[in-house]
């Protein structure tokens, strides 16, 4: 079924400081996916940081969710959600995860709740980022200070 | 693991983008579809009347006028055969339905047909030509006239060095031009039909006699046997054997099908209902006035080649209005029989090309021309017999007519053989159209009308055989030949193990590198697009869908097909996945012709298909988006993938809602962009 898209994404509603992580350079793609998940899980007490991040580097062995501006959206749908989660992880220095990958400045961790009638929004948040999270608005994100100041860009 | 310096924005756009084009992808209205089937068909009218005469005298309008009725049974045929789309024509049909050795035999028989009706067509436009000068001569009280044969043979061997230099060249037959000869034609036979009634209302007219009467050439071996003539269905199946030379070009309907515009299996029908009163009226219609007005003896003696032009000069008025109707016949003549020997060329060239395609035919064949593209050994090959044909008939039409017809008939009796074997082999398809007088049984329809045309063409076939003696020697000698030639070519391939002769046809189609994207849509003007995404040529359901429910008055469909290149997003170079596209568009094609509607075919070359995608899709201004399932990753990850595809690519508000949509067998996941 087809269902329009409402409203632009309020990031600053699944963003909070606790959820923004800011480092130089990170060792790997799935240590970073994992460290995003822990962020997330830490408000979610029913879900098991293992098995999310299971889930979300499960969907990551399929398409790839990297795009060319520099910006990962790891995502799973989760049975154990209600509403949508997430975390971001803002990198100095560009990760590439292999030969035929694209470098990931910025990883958006973004979990939906599995029911089929919060599909259209999770397709619409993922359209809404890849839209917002373009070269400059990274090279910004790169730019600032701390996970505080990010968090409040990304509310703005 | 490794991090660089910066990420590139814009790394995994579309790299370059290639304009695909096939003359097929144009199509073309029922009674364009109709005139190219005339030009070929139709032109049996300016030698068929002439050569039965010769056979078995004045009865001979009465079988010209029944062929062209039974003609309308075989259009049938071609129609229920075109039904079962299996792309190729008679040969392809034979060997679906009855195997490789029966499409081989086909094939051959046919062949040897092709090869003559160019030479027949041409020689006979030298006698129209050359009949046209003498009556002037004539007229002029020159006192000399031009020699028929020298003519008719300069003339045909002239006509096929010109159409065998246009089809090494690769120029496509115009369907417009086609339509304006047959109109001209339509218009030079309605005045011609005028003017003989207003000479049999003034001369007055008897019809033609029905008896039959033989000439001892055109009985063949059955001259030698007696109980046979005693026979009077034999008789009449004799005569309708000399007359069915007036078929030539029927089976052109197969090869145009595939051009035909949608709704295509109507304007199929209506095509061939044009087909039929045409060649009733025209080939039927006016072989009979001729008759009529012509006096039996001049069509014997002066007329015999140029029947058409005798019954000009044979109308009553002045002889300058006369030899001005006569001119017009000529015209109409000279294109119509022209249009034939290209059509032969055509036609023999693709025939032996699908054979060359299922590895019968040796490398040495397929050769491609460097400049032009074309199959030009077997082009070369089918020009030099047919002038060798022409040269040795010393541009005697009735010799080259009494040739004719072994190919056509058993091609037609392996044909509809193979149609009623496919009413049980594939039982299961459907069918726009069904060749009558059917009885359903359980699951099968029971093809009683086939059966019985099968029964009717075999007999023809057989008696045939027995009559026509150059037919019989000529046809079963070259038949036989070409036979050997393709199993021995077919073992020498076997033995090579040649990987060119892979299964399968391919489009020969010509691709134009444009700058940029905008480039490629430059062309579409209607207010609608949707764009359908392909990568698999086994996986085109989504094409499919899209050709089946799409308005073509306002939408244009492109379809686009990204071929991975370096420095791929995935997890493996997808490189070594690359489907050749000229597989994954010969399918497209097939489908398109299927339905009957034009497509854009657009190839672009990127390291990532959902960005050409996204990418296209907006420089097209696309109404809608559509892709086939992936088996690999499933719907879910790819409009995942694709909605934040497009969302990187975006940059600026949509003017009007794109859907994008992900469509697999009877299911579909959609997301609906709108702003």
């Amino acid at each position: 079924m087809v269902q329009k898209e409402q409203t632009k994404v309020s990031l600053g509603r699944l963003i909070t400081p606790s959820r923004v992580l800011v480092a130089d350079e990170y060792p790997g793609k799935k240590e970073l996916i994992e460290a995003l998940v822990r962020a997330v899980c830490r408000d979610y007490p029913q879900l098991d940081p293992a098995y999310v991040a299971s889930q979300v580097l499960k969907r990551e062995e399929g398409i790839s969710t990297t795009l060319d501006t520099g910006l990962a959206i790891p995502h799973a749908r989760l049975e154990e959600l209600t509403d949508f989660a997430a975390a971001v992880a803002v990198l100095r220095r560009p990760l590439v995860a292999g030969e035929n990958e694209l470098p990931i400045r910025v990883m958006f961790l973004f979990l939906s709740p599995a029911k089929p009638t919060f599909f259209q929004q999770h397709l619409q948040i993922l359209s809404a980022l890849a839209e917002t999270f373009k070269p400059e608005f990274i090279e910004e994100l790169v730019s600032l200070k701390d996970a505080q100041e990010i968090a409040a860009r990304l509310a703005r | 693991m490794k991090n660089v310096s910066e990420p590139s924005a814009g790394s995994s756009r579309v790299k370059k983008v290639v304009v695909l084009t096939t003359a097929m992808l144009t199509f073309i209205p029922f009674w364009k579809a109709a005139a190219v089937v005339l030009c070929d068909f139709g032109s049996s009218a300016f030698y068929a009347g002439g050569i039965a005469m010769r056979a078995f005298g004045p009865a001979f309008p009465w079988y010209i006028l029944a062929v062209m009725l039974f003609s309308g049974l075989l259009l049938m045929l071609e129609l229920e055969a075109c039904s079962l789309f299996v792309r190729g024509g008679a040969y392809k049909i034979v060997r679906e339905g009855l195997g490789d050795t029966a499409a081989k035999l086909a094939a051959s028989a046919l062949i040897f047909d092709f090869i003559l009706t160019g030479p027949i067509s041409a020689v006979t436009a030298g006698h129209y030509l050359c009949g046209l000068i003498n009556s002037f001569l004539e007229m002029v009280h020159l006192g000399f006239e031009l020699p028929v044969s020298v003519v008719s043979v300069a003339f045909g061997m002239l006509v096929t060095l010109y159409f065998w230099r246009q089809n090494v060249k690769g120029i496509e037959e115009s369907s417009s031009k086609s339509a304006k000869i047959i109109a001209f034609s339509l218009a030079v036979c309605f005045l011609l039909a005028i003017w003989s009634f207003i000479t049999i209302a003034l001369k007055g007219a008897h019809l033609p006699p029905t008896h039959l009467n033989f000439a001892p050439e055109a009985l063949g071996w059955a001259g030698h046997i007696d109980w046979l003539q005693t026979i009077g269905l034999v008789g009449m199946l004799m005569a309708f054997g000399h007359s069915v030379l007036a078929l030539s070009g029927i089976e052109t309907l197969s090869q145009v099908y595939r051009e035909i515009e949608y709704p295509k299996a109507i304007n199929l029908k209506k095509a061939a209902w044009l087909i039929f009163g045409f060649a009733l009226l025209f080939t039927g219609g006016l072989t009979f006035l001729s008759a009529v007005i012509i006096p039996p003896d001049l069509i014997a003696t002066k007329y015999n080649d140029n029947l058409l032009s005798g019954l000009a000069m044979s109308l009553a008025g002045p002889n300058i209005l006369k030899l001005l109707m006569q001119a017009m016949i000529v015209v109409c003549g000279v294109a119509m029989l022209s249009g034939a020997v290209n059509t032969s060329l055509i036609g023999s060239n693709a025939l032996m090309n699908r054979i060359a395609e299922d590895g019968i035919l040796t490398d040495w064949f397929r050769k491609i021309h460097r400049r032009y593209g074309t199959s030009y050994h077997i082009i070369h090959l089918i020009a030099a017999v047919q002038l060798v044909v022409i040269l040795f008939s010393r541009g005697n039409v009735y010799l080259l007519g009494e040739a004719y017809a072994f190919g056509v008939m058993w091609c037609f009796v392996f044909e509809v053989s193979a149609i009623i074997r496919l009413r049980w082999k594939k039982a299961a398809q459907k069918r726009d159209f069904m060749f009558p007088l059917n009885i359903k049984y359980e699951n099968y329809y029971i093809p009683v009308g086939l059966i019985l045309l099968c029964g009717a063409l075999l007999a023809v076939a057989l008696v045939n055989l027995t009559t026509k003696q150059v037919a019989t020697v000529a046809g079963l000698g070259f038949t036989a030949f070409l036979f050997a030639v393709f199993s021995l070519s077919e073992r020498l391939n076997a033995k090579r193990a040649n990987t060119m002769f892979e299964e399968g046809y391919r489009e020969r189609i010509n691709a134009e590198t444009v700058d940029d994207l905008k480039d490629a849509f430059a062309e579409l003007d209607r207010p609608h697009r949707v764009l359908v995404a392909v990568k698999d040529p086994e996986n085109l359901y989504h094409l499919e869908e899209v050709l089946s429910t799409v308005n073509a008055d306002d939408t244009d469909v492109i379809v686009l097909y990204c071929k991975p290149v370096e420095n791929v997003l995935y997890r493996q170079d997808m490189r070594s996945a690359a489907v050749d596209e000229q597989e994954v568009f010969t399918a497209v094609i097939f489908m398109a012709e299927k339905y009957g509607l034009p497509v854009t075919p657009v190839l672009v070359h990127s390291n990532d298909a959902y960005y050409a995608i996204a990418q296209a899709a907006a420089v097209a201004d696309a109404d809608e988006v559509v892709m086939g399932v992936s088996g690999r990753y499933g719907a879910n990850p790819q409009i995942e993938r694709a909605v934040m595809t497009w969302g990187a690519v975006k940059d600026h508000e949509l003017k009007h809602p794109v859907t994008l949509r992900i469509l697999w067998e009877g299911r579909e996941v959609s997301y609906r962009f709108t702003r």
